[in-house]
């Protein structure tokens, strides 16, 4: 159970995490009198915290093998606009629209991986290109309309639940299992998180770094196709703002989550408490009603304190290390 | 003029130096980018005679050219020290709102109220290379992170003190600079071209601090050799943690003033200044030639690539093309730009590790 999670969940930052949702939770609870513990409620929590574990694991796998990806938002509006114009302009049926759009969204994250490995140009670069190349899609797919035209089933499908826990949240849960599983079990995974984590060893012994990272944009391309399915079965509409915040929340899930930013590891149960803190903070905001400029004040200070934190505690770790050697 | 420290050019003894020097000179990224840039205006200008018409084309494209610019300077300062800044417009929302705020409640006038405008932004600026120096993390999550509170404190700020969210106050002086064309002063019957706005001025006195800073001075020398590497430079006794800082100083000095540009050019102090500027402050430095690594920067070039991009954006919506289109063929440059790029330099780490 340890490997399935990834990294050292028990005293991990998903263990941290996990202690402040539980914290948070029954605060708001307490604080609200109860009515966060009606059905709807935690159904609507559990629905819109669907999309924000998803993106965080996209960017989450490419931070592994030391990449980022900021085309994420724009590539979920992109295939999102895609899905909803070719239902309801084009009248393809559901189950091929969403084989188009997971395509769609894969063959983009392959781009993404073929630049980066061809051009050998920083992944920053790389994704800032496509990312502006991409709004410009989406905006040229939806124009200034909300395509809403899809089967209304669709549209209810997000909202639907099982023993009180909607399908899209186990959707979301299901995929981060079968991504810690690649992680932790799978060859590929492993050699994933060698070339992240030393490139020239990972070289040396004999793993292609150049397949490593066209590998992680493509999971990555993947997950954000999964993302958008999850967006198009529970939004009411798509429209060209689709994706426009996904870029933040992407990073900061999965920064808090404990991933590094210099590659190498992974931390997929911190990565999804991260998303569900992330996610109360909003919840709080709906509550006390307060601006919308609060959360992303309280998430920048948080993203901030959870880095330097973990920076003090890994500084602390290695000199305990070295004191320890020394009588040797 | 591209400074660049750690490379040493590669010596090419059986080429005579003045031919070596025209085929430098041809071969150089920045003469390539003029050249571009020119033949691009010129194109413009024949599809579409409308491309030369001047209060309504020229003029907000080399107003627009002059803010962009500096916003491009900020992020060149970040750069040369291997860092990022991804609160650059943030930095240039919380000066504007500084500015505004003292022209507002304050009373004060055009100078003094940029002046307190620009010492917010260096302040910021300042604590955020002191958080990436204290707390060792990387500077693009501290970035990120300032980003994020920045955005939520300025929202949270117009909100609180005004009633439509902008400080709308123009002190005295304010519509002169943000309008006002150098065809407006005249010398006897000399008189300037009308269509140069006012605003270029604070732009061309950040270019050449810039390049003064970086060309000419031993602060900006070790700027650079800060960049180029972080452990040589302390190892040779450099004071690498107070560069870092000055660094984003400079770069949240420089936001500061994009920022009030913007404000005084448009006439109102919102929420939404800056918010355009993240993606063209690393367009024009990165195709101008500053590597991302750091360690080398091109004052020059960031004005050139800034105004490819520009001539490109005003160029594309005169001909009547969408956003849609603007945003695709600016990804396709900026992509197909660096590709060929990579023949000069070669990086495989998407960034250097701080604590190398």
């Amino acid at each position: 159970m340890k490997s399935l999670w990834g990294r050292i969940p028990l005293h991990g930052s998903g263990m941290t995490l996990t202690i402040v949702f539980i914290f948070g939770f029954v605060i708001l609870v307490v604080t609200s009198g109860g009515t966060l513990l009606s059905h709807l409620a935690i159904s609507s929590l559990l629905i819109y915290l669907a999309v924000p574990i998803l993106i965080g694991m996209a960017q989450m796998v490419v931070l592994a093998v030391g990449q980022m990806n900021l085309a994420i938002g724009a590539m979920g509006g992109a295939t999102s606009a895609l899905m909803a114009v070719l239902m309801t302009d084009h009248g393809l049926p559901v189950w091929a629209a969403i084989i188009a759009g997971l395509a769609c969204s894969t063959a983009l994250g392959a781009l993404n991986g073929v630049l980066v490995v061809l051009t050998r140009l920083n992944g920053f670069i790389v994704t800032l290109g496509t990312m502006t190349m991409l709004l410009g899609v989406q905006y040229l797919l939806v124009r200034t309309f909300t395509v809403d035209g899809y089967p209304d089933w669709l549209k209810k499908a997000g909202l639907q639940t099982v023993v009180g826990i909607p399908y899209m949240f186990l959707t979301a849960i299901l995929t981060a299992i079968v991504v810690s599983w690649y992680f932790s079990r799978t060859i590929a995974g492993r050699r994933l998180l060698a070339t992240g984590g030393n490139p020239l060893a990972a070289r040396l012994s004999g793993i292609s770094n150049d397949a490593s990272v066209f590998q992680a944009h493509v999971i990555s391309g993947v997950l954000v196709g999964i993302a958008s399915l999850v967006t198009i079965a529970s939004a009411p509409g798509i429209n060209r703002s689709i994706g426009g915040d996904w870029l933040l929340p992407s990073f900061a899930a999965a920064i808090i989550g404990g991933v590094m930013l210099t590659g190498g590891a992974v931390a997929v149960f911190g990565t999804v408490m991260a998303a569900c803190v992330l996610r109360l903070v909003d919840v709080a905001r709906a509550q006390y009603s307060l601006d919308t400029s609060w959360v992303n004040f309280v998430v920048g200070v948080v993203v901030l304190f959870t880095v330097a934190l973990s920076e003090w505690r890994q500084r602390r770790s290695t000199l305990q290390k070295m004191t320890a050697e020394v009588p040797e | 003029m591209t400074t660049v420290l750690g490379q040493t050019p590669p010596k090419n003894t059986d080429t005579p130096p003045t031919r070596r020097r025209v085929v430098g000179m041809l071969t150089d990224q920045r003469m390539a980018l003029g050249v571009i840039v020119i033949v691009l205006f010129a194109g413009f200008g024949i599809i579409n005679p409308m491309f030369f018409n001047g209060p309504f084309v020229v003029y907000p494209l080399l107003r627009d050219t002059a803010t962009f610019t500096v916003v491009g300077l900020a992020q060149m300062c970040a750069l040369s020290i291997g860092h990022m800044n991804l609160a650059v417009g943030r930095m240039a929302a919380v000066s504007a709102m500084a500015a505004g705020f003292s022209f507002e409640r304050l009373h004060m006038g055009l100078v003094p109220g940029s002046l307190i405008g620009l010492a917010v932004g260096a302040l910021v600026g300042a604590f955020t290379g002191w958080i990436i120096v204290k707390s060792q993390v990387n500077s693009f999550v501290v970035t990120l992170a300032m980003d994020f509170a920045l955005l939520g404190l300025v929202s949270i700020t117009y909100t609180t003190f005004t009633s439509a969210a902008a400080f709308t106050t123009k002190p005295p002086g304010m519509a002169t600079l943000g309008n006002g064309s150098l065809g407006d002063y005249c010398i006897g019957n000399l008189c300037g071209a009308p269509n140069v706005p006012l605003l270029v001025f604070p732009a061309l006195v950040s270019l050449i601090a810039v390049q003064y800073l970086y060309g000419l001075t031993r602060v900006g020398r070790e700027l650079l050799s800060t960049g180029a590497s972080l452990r040589v430079s302390r190892l040779s006794g450099i004071p690498s943690d107070r560069r870092i800082i000055q660094a984003h100083t400079i770069s949240g000095l420089l936001a500061g003033l994009a920022g009030i540009m913007l404000a005084v050019a448009s006439g109102s102090f919102s929420a939404a200044i800056g918010s355009e500027f993240m993606i063209p402050s690393f367009l024009g430095p990165v195709l101008g030639g500053t590597l991302l690594v750091g360690g080398a920067v091109s004052v020059l070039g960031t004005l050139l690539g800034t105004m490819l991009t520009l001539v490109i954006r005003q160029g594309l919506s005169v001909q009547g093309f969408g956003l849609e289109t603007l945003n695709i063929t600016l990804g396709f440059v900026l992509l197909v730009a660096l590709s060929t790029q990579r023949l000069r330099t070669v990086t495989w780490r998407p960034w250097r590790r701080s604590r190398a």
